[in-house]
């Protein structure tokens, strides 16, 4: 590998041939990965064996103040995380009725929990439409910034 | 004594603060942002808490989550170590509030020391020497032309809630003093959100000499001798040694009782350091009082025998200072260098990125603070500090070979840091002779160009 190269065209080198191989063993025809503001995609030509480069998109800076209820894809759920640190009640109150349960419909800027911070009790609201599957946290747990809380199919 | 304490910061002084307390059997919690997630000090704390974002304001300068950090993990004390948050009387005032110590002085005493034009008035009034300049903050141009006939020429313009050689401007004549008043209020109202600025007289070829105080809550204060950090660039010390090549012992009692003096009129508790410029006369001048842990602690520790981080924790545990001033000398020489990650023949541009193979000098009379290791990233959005490099010896010559030959066997590849200045440095005949004043670097650099 030619020294010369920035790094941010050798770690694109790097993922490019990741990617050829990744196609190969598993016979894809199109395959975009995204990673740390680089995102590449390769696509088989119809004719011929090898893939072509489509698109390349570097250096775009991590996307920053990217508070932790934006969603972020793994598989197809979508993860609500923390957007700060403290602890996480399920309900407004020990004897109150959670905000959501597990299979429960879930709209855009429906209240999902409470983090409570210095005293605050801070309403999280998702910012995804769907169904929750999974509740990450248990109740009364401490959470850190970018923690996630909740997995939702999104609709 | 504290049973679990929260690093509020980052890099080598986090990884220094969680060793102390490691052997003094204290837990440790590390705050880190998205950025530094696999940073050595997250590594070695007991507990890591994601406090935000990697920009500095959302993570190691964001004070809700920074507490909301301490309270989930029950801490019944937090270290600031330098930089960020540490001289923040405001931050201070909110541990104290939420009944978490905060491992510095009080908050008052920050904010009594953060006023330059306030230190120093403190300063005069107990005796101490201050720069002759400007007594409150300047209000018109008459002001600042009329201080600097009473100085004389060069003067220089400073922001009085500022630091870090920032809004700070030298003046040869009255056509640049004016506009040099406005640059620095416009700078130091952007950077420190307060645009007062003063006026002092500029010494020329000055030395910077600042001394080490320690003082427990039983009102004990004591120094710990010289750091002579003349060698800057850009008013950013590149440089330090203690003892000073300019100091004999019989300016370093004097200077010392005035240090301590200084700090005991100020109600001081920790450590903290007094500065001054000494003049190729002999005289010298208060500049200003550091309310925190230095970065270049290390020397006095090598020096001295003194663990200050121990003693921090120890004083702000409520229990009393475990020397006396009879019982502090210094032995042999210390000499540290600041490796940072920029490029000295690229105008110090600043060179982030991963450091593919990272091996540290060792053997006799090498100590390395550092966080940084093979593999690591370095994150472009923090201060470009990578190690700091002390090396002893019995005397000056000594610590300087140690240091030439330490600079030889450091590896940070493939990055560009300043150790080849270092040892640029290091076998100049004029640092040698230690003959040496704060304009050194940029001459230095200017003969190489």
């Amino acid at each position: 590998m030619d020294k010369r190269l920035k790094s941010s065209e050798r770690e694109a080198f790097r993922l490019i041939e990741e990617m050829l191989q990744l196609m190969e063993s598993r016979g894809l025809v199109e395959l975009e990965m995204e990673q740390q503001g680089l995102r590449i995609r390769l696509k088989k030509a119809s004719s011929g064996p090898a893939p072509q480069l489509v698109e390349y998109v570097a250096g775009t800076p991590h996307p920053a103040a990217s508070p932790g209820g934006k969603p972020l894809e793994e598989g197809h759920r979508v993860v609500i995380k923390s957007p700060m640190v403290g602890t996480f009640y399920r309900a407004a109150a020990p004897d109150a009725p959670p905000f959501v349960e597990i299979g429960q419909d879930l709209e855009v800027g429906q209240i999902v929990c409470i983090i409570e911070a210095m005293k605050l009790m801070n309403e999280i609201k998702s910012e995804t439409a769907g169904r929750i599957a999974e509740v990450l946290v248990e109740n009364g747990a401490p959470v850190e910034f970018g923690q996630p809380l909740f997995s939702v199919e999104p609709r | 004594m504290f049973s679990k304490i929260l690093i509020a910061n980052r890099g080598e002084i986090a990884v220094r603060v969680i060793r102390a307390c490691k052997e003094m059997g204290i837990r440790t919690v590390a705050i880190y942002s998205e950025a530094d997630r696999n940073s050595l000090h997250v590594r070695l704390a007991d507990e890591a808490i994601c406090v935000g974002g990697p920009k500095s304001e959302q993570s190691y300068l964001n004070i809700p989550a920074i507490v909301s950090a301490a309270e989930i993990t029950d801490v019944d004390g937090i270290h600031p170590g330098y930089g960020f948050l540490s001289q923040n009387a405001h931050f201070a005032e909110i541990c104290e509030s939420c009944n978490i110590t905060f491992i510095g002085p009080t908050a008052a005493c920050i904010r009594l020391m953060g006023d330059k034009l306030a230190a120093k008035d403190l300063m005069r009034k107990t005796g101490i020497p201050i720069i002759p300049g400007s007594m409150s903050a300047i209000r018109n141009k008459e002001d600042a032309l009329k201080t600097a006939r009473r100085v004389q020429y060069p003067v220089i313009v400073k922001a009085a809630a500022g630091g870090g050689g920032r809004g700070m401007r030298v003046c040869h004549n009255d056509v640049r003093l004016i506009s040099a008043l406005m640059t620095c209020q416009a700078e130091a109202e952007a950077s420190f959100g307060n645009s007062d600025v003063f006026v002092e007289k500029y010494l020329s070829e000055p030395r910077h000499i600042e001394f080490q105080i320690l003082a427990d809550q039983q009102g004990r204060v004591i120094h710990l001798g010289e750091r002579d950090c003349t060698i800057q660039r850009r008013h950013q010390k590149l440089i330090e040694e203690s003892p000073s090549p300019a100091v004999d012992p019989k300016l370093r009692r004097k200077m010392g009782d005035l240090a301590v003096r200084g700090a005991k009129a100020a109600g001081y508790v920790s450590a903290g350091t007094i500065e001054f410029l000494l003049d190729k006369d002999g005289s010298f001048y208060f500049i200003e009082m550091n309310t925190r842990i230095q970065v270049e602690h290390p020397v006095t520790e090598m020096v001295t025998g003194i663990d200050l981080i121990k003693e921090q924790i120890r004083v702000a545990a409520g229990e009393s200072l475990t020397v006396k001033q009879d019982d502090v000398s210094l032995h042999g020489w210390a000499i540290e260098c600041r490796v940072n990650a920029e490029d000295p023949s690229n105008g110090f541009t600043p060179s982030p990125g991963r450091i593919t193979l990272y091996h540290e000098p060792g053997g006799r009379g090498v100590r390395v603070d550092t966080h940084v290791f093979s593999g690591y990233d370095v994150p472009p959005y923090y201060d470009s500090l990578l190690a700091k490099l002390i090396t002893v010896g019995e005397t000056r010559h000594d610590a300087i070979r140690v240091m030439q030959r330490a600079l030889d066997e450091y590896l940070i590849e493939p990055l560009r840091t300043t150790i080849p200045l270092h040892k640029q440095i290091f076998s100049d005949p004029t640092f040698w002779r230690g003959q040496i004043a704060t304009d050194y670097i940029d001459r230095q650099l200017g003969e190489n160009e």
